[in-house]
């Protein structure tokens, strides 16, 4: 079967759209009247060396650490330790797979770079986007590993400094042109940080031009820090009792900001002065969307099991529309939300349901389109991704684009050995689920 | 019985107590029925020395600084007409201990609310005992009304209880070392989280910090005198600071510190103005 695509982006045109299968970034372009596929990229990056690498440091950190507590025979001789091989250790059967991933497809403010980022070596992954080559649009302008795993990133307003957001709550920038840094934490100090790991970040400019950086956590918090005065907190957005996930911030208002994850609301803000506007309960109408994929992992159940967990995924914009579209995750159905410009207010405008779960959701800003990747495990057949255009005020699907796209991504990937797997080797697709706080330590 | 069950029977018995005491405004009824209270033993309060300020605890605190009731933590300085504080916390003893730098802060800034903020359940049970009894012991006077504690994790949740410029001074006395390199974020100052100090704290608030171990007390002096938002007070300032010869010798591990002969490293920096937005 073909693996479903973790993750879709769409430029603001919609010329372009990058689909994540894997290990492996594919562009499609709209040429003439229909898709044609004008890039690729793999991360064959073999991480045995890193692990091993890891391994040597660990073993000589162990070394000096017992070198204090040293064995000693009975004349007060130090014992010689026995020198051991570094041995990159193989995971036993009941270790949890490692993938190479790539995540957090995200695109320059301009359009000319593509962003990536990479579980193997936790590296943002920098492309220039070469609509002249025929064969491969993609050109690699630099991977920068990073400490920690990369959760979110983003591009500051001109586009010069790549920020990027990690598992472990900080904030790095780099100019993007820069070479790479190899030793990050000595040279390159970061910008910011939760105590908490990060879940996506963004940045914000007010009518004087001042930039912003906005932060949101598995802890409930939304951060706004000046930008590049980022020691500066301007303020905390306080509203979410659960993890947040997804930001948005629409260029339609100079205000505006939503927000959701683990909450049964989207919350909508006005960044400026920090106030709550809006907060859209969506959990009567998510109730018969939601499945055994919601039940909460087995060490936080009830008696009778049937405690259920959801939340939001992700939340998209276009560029002057006043509408948000978000799902749930592991759920089928799409929800488009009017916004009331002045109030903040949200109303419910929209329900689009698919035969499929929804994996990942993107918008092409300038052309009022959305874009949705589709789960196919229980049906090969599905379309791998829909666009959806809106026309006069509702989202409408467009049957005949999808239908040739869907032919173009089938006979592309054919013969790709990365994206045709056993339905067992699918990589996993949810992965908010485990943001979850269930308060385990008591003391 | 044995320690454990003796363990047991008193921090039952004490939990009732705290349930009754905890949140009412102690008058002379009150006095009455319970006497002298005895202070707190803290034998029956230990626990292990570290807690892991990354995982999730089971905590409890506000959504926003908004939504604090702080009315049940200082009685005295709630006004039940107007249904509001007559004033706000001001001074936060961040990794409080067992509480002795508040316990002799207290009757130095009588008008001003102090807040000691601590991870551990039981240490922090015992500082509410404390507080507790002290203020029984001490009603005539009102005394020590001005002081509480609250089980938190500062270096995640201090933005959910303080707003922008709500303090005017935050002490990290003796705060736990974490020798290693690799963990040296779970330290209490890092140049990330000075940044959420220096939010709390107005312009001109202060930062005071004590340690015995001279590589945590260059860590804290390095990041600090790096953060933009703050500078190093002068020796001549430290002397004549009555907070810093209390911070020397209040708190439990300050005690602990003397008697084994230990060496006290003393650094205090002032919030300086935020600077003009570029
Ligand atoms: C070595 S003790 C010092 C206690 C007290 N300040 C004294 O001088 O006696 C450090 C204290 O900080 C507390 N602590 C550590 N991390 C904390 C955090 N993130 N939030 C609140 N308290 C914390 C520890 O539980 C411990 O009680």
């Amino acid at each position: 079967m073909l693996h479903p695509f973790q993750s879709v982006l769409l430029n603001r045109d919609g010329s372009l759209l990058f689909c994540v299968v894997k290990n492996e970034i594919k562009a499609f372009k709209v040429e003439g009247n229909g898709y044609v596929l004008r890039g690729e990229w793999v991360d064959d990056l073999d991480n045995t060396p890193l692990i091993k690498e890891k391994v040597l440091k660990e073993q000589a950190r162990q070394l000096i650490e017992n070198a204090s507590k040293k064995l000693k025979t009975n004349d007060g001789e130090p014992v010689a330790q026995p020198k051991k091989q570094a041995k990159v250790p193989k995971p036993g059967p009941g270790a949890p797979p490692v993938y190479q991933y790539i995540r957090n497809l995200a695109l320059s403010r301009d359009g000319k770079l593509l962003l990536a980022c990479t579980d193997s070596d936790k590296a943002a992954v920098i492309f220039n986007i070469d609509l002249d080559d025929k064969d491969n649009i993609f050109k690699l302008i630099k991977r920068q590993p990073y400490p920690k795993r990369p959760n979110a990133i983003t591009t500051s307003v001109d586009d010069k400094d790549l920020i990027l957001a990690d598992k472990f709550g900080d904030v790095y920038s780099m100019p993007i042109q820069n070479d790479v840094i190899t030793s990050i934490n000595a040279e390159k100090a970061p910008i910011l940080g939760h105590v908490s790991m990060l879940t996506d970040v963004n940045m914000l400019t007010d009518s004087e031009g001042k930039q912003y950086i906005v932060t949101a956590d598995r802890d409930e918090h939304i951060r706004i820090s000046h930008y590049p005065q980022s020691f500066i907190v301007d303020k905390w957005l306080f509203g979410h009792e659960e993890f947040v996930s997804t930001i948005c911030i629409p260029e339609w208002s100079d205000k505006l900001l939503f927000s959701a994850g683990g909450d049964k609301f989207v919350f909508s803000w006005n960044w400026k002065t920090g106030a709550l506007l809006f907060k859209f309960d969506y959990t009567d109408l998510i109730q018969k969307y939601l499945t055994s994929d919601h039940l909460a992992p087995e060490r936080f159940q009830n008696e009778k099991g049937d405690v259920i967990e959801y939340s939001v995924a992700k939340i998209v914009t276009l560029k002057d529309v006043p509408y948000i579209a978000f799902f749930v995750e592991a759920t089928k159905v799409l929800f488009v939300l009017k916004v009331d410009e002045k109030s903040g207010a949200l109303s419910l405008h929209q329900t689009l349901e698919f035969d499929e779960k929804i994996v990942s959701l993107t918008s092409a800003l300038d052309v009022n389109t959305l874009c949705i990747s589709l789960d196919n495990r229980d049906n090969q057949d599905c379309d791998l991704v829909k666009l959806l255009l809106l026309e006069g005020d509702v989202f409408i699907e467009q049957k005949d684009t999808n239908s040739q796209l869907m032919n173009t991504i089938r006979s592309t990937l054919k013969s790709d050995l990365i994206a045709n797997v056993e339905a067992g080797d699918v990589y996993p697709l949810y992965h908010n689920a485990s943001l979850r706080k269930h308060g385990e330590h008591f003391s | 019985m044995s320690f454990s069950t003796r363990r047991q029977a008193y921090r039952a018995e004490k939990q009732d107590h705290r349930k009754e005491l905890k949140h009412v405004k102690i008058d002379e009824s009150v006095i009455e029925k319970v006497d002298k209270l005895s202070l707190p033993k803290k034998k029956f309060y230990r626990q292990r020395a570290h807690s892991n300020p990354f995982s999730d605890h089971q905590l409890e605190y506000p959504i926003s600084p908004a939504h604090m009731d702080w009315s049940k933590l200082y009685p005295h300085f709630y006004d039940s007409e107007k249904k509001k504080m007559t004033k706000d916390v001001t001074i936060a003893d961040i990794g409080c201990g067992y509480g002795g730098l508040m316990i002799d802060l207290s009757p130095e800034f009588p008008d001003e609310m102090i807040l000691g903020m601590e991870i551990r359940v039981q240490v922090t049970n015992y500082v509410e005992d404390r507080i507790i009894a002290l203020r029984t012991n001490h009603a005539k006077e009102n005394g020590y009304q001005n002081i509480n504690v609250l089980r938190g994790n500062a270096m995640k949740f201090l933005p959910n209880f303080f707003n922008k410029g709500q303090l005017s001074k935050i002490f990290f006395c003796f705060p736990d070392p974490h020798f290693k390199q690799r963990k040296h974020k779970a330290r209490i100052v890092t140049d990330t989280l000075l940044s959420e100090y220096a939010y709390v704290l107005k312009e001109g608030g202060i930062i005071y910090t004590i340690t015995d171990v001279l590589d945590l007390h260059e860590w804290m002096v390095k990041h600090l005198e790096e953060h933009p938002l703050f500078e190093r007070l002068s020796e001549e300032w430290e002397a004549q600071d009555k907070c810093v010869s209390i911070m020397r010798n209040a708190t439990e591990e300050g005690k602990k510190v003397e008697r084994n002969k230990g060496d006290k490293y003393i650094a205090c920096f002032v919030r300086l103005p935020t600077p003009d937005i570029i």
